[in-house]
């Protein structure tokens, strides 16, 4: 029997939606096996350098830089200087030339273009600030020398980077990548083509700098991506977001493993399409530190979970003054906490239900 | 590559805190009670005056009865009410960071602390928590942890500018006990079992009944 005239554009309409939603899944997996494939070339190129790296050490060296899978070492880090905290692994300071031109080289296979770039702007900061300012109750020339750990002299700068494997470097079982220092810890733990970069704690003092005639700002894009999205909400939604109180520093910075606060401000549900781009961006900035292949399904994970998220704000919405920051979800916490001032910046980014590669390394 | 730098704006020598004295609360509701961690971290200004009050008898090492003694009198400072019932604070496990690293405004004293809570009806309920230790100096953070028991939901929370009051609203939830549960998921195991053996037993009867009535004359094709 043919249909009446008037119902066949409609039969005609689910015929071709039937044809997208069955050829949908078809080329999510095709996507999907694409992006494993790029994952596992990204793993594979990763542990190729960890590889170059080991083979530049001699023993002292191999024995310095590996740690046990489920040992301390996976927790120990901080954006402390050495002489507060100490560092294991491989110091930048101690290393060859072609040494730490290797580490360089694994750490730009391991984080995207940006990521790299925000990595080391951050430690070119400190560097700054090792040769213009004085370390914390010393005078000036403060932060030369070797760090000595917990007592010891308080130092920090370009050398004083740490290096660590924890987990024999593998393209297909968990380890993880540490590197770290004064205002860095980054932690990525791989297990074939997956990957987590939580936690991690990108920070920066000087928040601004010149070098040769140009201005660098590690954590620039974090805070104006910030400021506009504040100022892109209306006043009903900023109501929401503005806390009413002062967050003077992070809430689950080092040391805070495994809490989960109650989240706050305003839920991404509230927000317009526009601006809820606006905070996946935003969030894309500690998301994308990690190389690409790694990036892409984590902000896609991100999205997903955006009507569940929130962001929170505390302090003035003109950009250059000092104003904390949260963004809360399912598998997501972003915290961006300016320390007195502009010009000392500490962030923090987690994954509740994956920091340290929880998911893919639980036995 | 040859650095030419300069800091722009102002840039302070490491801004580690230096006069103000941090103090960071979290707290976990569960039915039964509230877990308190309390984080205090001294800035470089207020630390010889932090060590001082801690070790008393000024030996240069402040002993466990010494460290303890300064943990109570943070929690002296401490007020905890539910549904406006003042309630006592109990001293856990404390942690102190050594000397130098105060002085260095990066030492971080670590007290935790419960409340038990009176049996509460299930419905809305309200934890008022104040933290008045050290008031001048001191800048504060607390807040409500995500809680562990399906029992327990935070609604809202409230706090004073400078966060030394937090106020939690919260429900308390009527959720079977895990025997219920079971009791439960038992009984619905035995009611598909006898539901399985009932069509199997009117199953057979119904083909039965259709076998014959298909033998009747002009029922057959």
């Amino acid at each position: 029997m043919r249909p009446p005239a008037r119902i066949a554009p409609i039969i005609g309409l689910a015929y071709v939606l039937a044809i997208a939603a069955a050829d949908r899944p078809q080329r999510g997996a095709a996507s999907s096996t694409a992006s494993h494939a790029t994952a596992s070339d990204a793993t594979a190129r990763i542990v190729a350098s960890a590889q170059a790296l080991l083979a530049t050490l001699d023993d002292a060296g191999r024995a310095r830089v590996q740690f046990p899978l489920e040992g301390p070492q996976k927790t120990r880090w901080s954006n402390l200087p050495s002489g507060i905290f100490q560092r294991e692994g491989l110091r930048l300071g101690d290393l060859t030339p072609a040494q730490r031109s290797s580490v360089m080289s694994l750490l730009s296979a391991a984080l995207s273009r940006d990521g790299y770039r925000k990595v080391t702007d951050i430690m070119r900061g400190d560097e700054v600030l090792r040769t213009t300012a004085s370390a914390p109750g010393r005078g000036p020339g403060a932060g030369q020398g070797r760090g000595g750990g917990g007592g010891g002299p308080v130092t920090f700068g370009e050398a004083e980077y740490y290096l660590a494997f924890v987990g024999t470097p593998s393209v297909t079982e968990p380890w993880m990548l540490q590197f770290g220092g004064h205002h860095l810890a980054i932690n990525l733990t791989l297990a074939g083509r997956q990957a987590s970069m939580a936690p991690s704690l990108p920070a920066a003092q000087p928040a601004s700098y010149t070098v040769e005639g140009r201005t660098v700002r590690p954590l620039g894009n974090e805070n104006d991506k910030a400021f506009a999205l504040i100022n892109a909400l209306d006043d009903t939604q900023r109501t929401q977001a503005v806390l009413g109180y002062r967050v003077s520093d992070l809430v689950l910075g080092p040391g805070q493993d495994g809490r989960t606060i109650q989240p706050e401000g305003i839920r991404a549900s509230a927000l317009s399409a526009a601006q809820q781009s606006m905070l996946l961006d935003l969030a894309r900035e500690w998301a994308g530190i990690t190389n690409d292949a790694f990036a892409e399904p984590r902000v896609e994970e991100i999205r997903t979970n955006l009507p569940q998220t929130y962001f929170a704000w505390s302090g003035p919405t003109t950009n250059g003054s000092a104003a904390y920051f949260r963004i809360q979800g399912p598998t997501l916490v972003i915290e961006y906490a300016p320390q007195r001032g502009i010009d000392h910046i500490h962030t923090i980014y987690r994954d509740p239900t994956n920091d340290y590669g929880a998911k893919f390394t639980r036995k | 590559m040859t650095l030419t730098i300069a800091i722009v704006g102002s840039a302070q020598p490491s801004a580690h805190r230096v006069d103000e004295y941090l103090q960071a609360s979290r707290l976990a509701i569960d039915p039964r009670g509230v877990q308190i961690e309390l984080d205090l971290t001294p800035g470089i200004a207020l630390a010889e005056a932090i060590i001082a009050e801690i070790d008393r008898n000024r030996d240069g090492s402040p002993s466990a009865d010494e460290q303890r003694a300064y943990a109570s009198l943070v929690l002296h400072g401490l007020e905890v009410a539910v549904d406006g019932r003042p309630l006592p604070v109990q001293l856990g496990s404390i942690r102190f960071a050594d000397n130098d690293a105060m002085r260095r405004g990066e030492g971080t004293i670590q007290v935790q602390a419960s409340v038990t809570l009176p049996d509460l009806d299930i419905g809305a309920h309200q934890l008022r928590f104040r933290n008045n230790h050290h008031p001048h100096g001191s800048v504060y953070l607390a807040n409500a942890l995500v809680p562990e028991s399906d029992a327990v939901g935070v609604t809202a929370q409230r706090r004073d500018p400078d966060q030394r009051e937090l106020t939690i609203d919260y429900e308390l939830r009527a959720v079977p006990a895990p025997s219920t549960v079971a009791w439960l998921l038992a009984s619905f195991a035995a009611a598909s079992m006898l539901s399985v053996f009932l069509i199997a037993a009117v199953h057979p009867v119904t083909a039965l009944k259709t076998w014959r009535a298909r033998r009747k004359p002009g029922l057959l094709r």
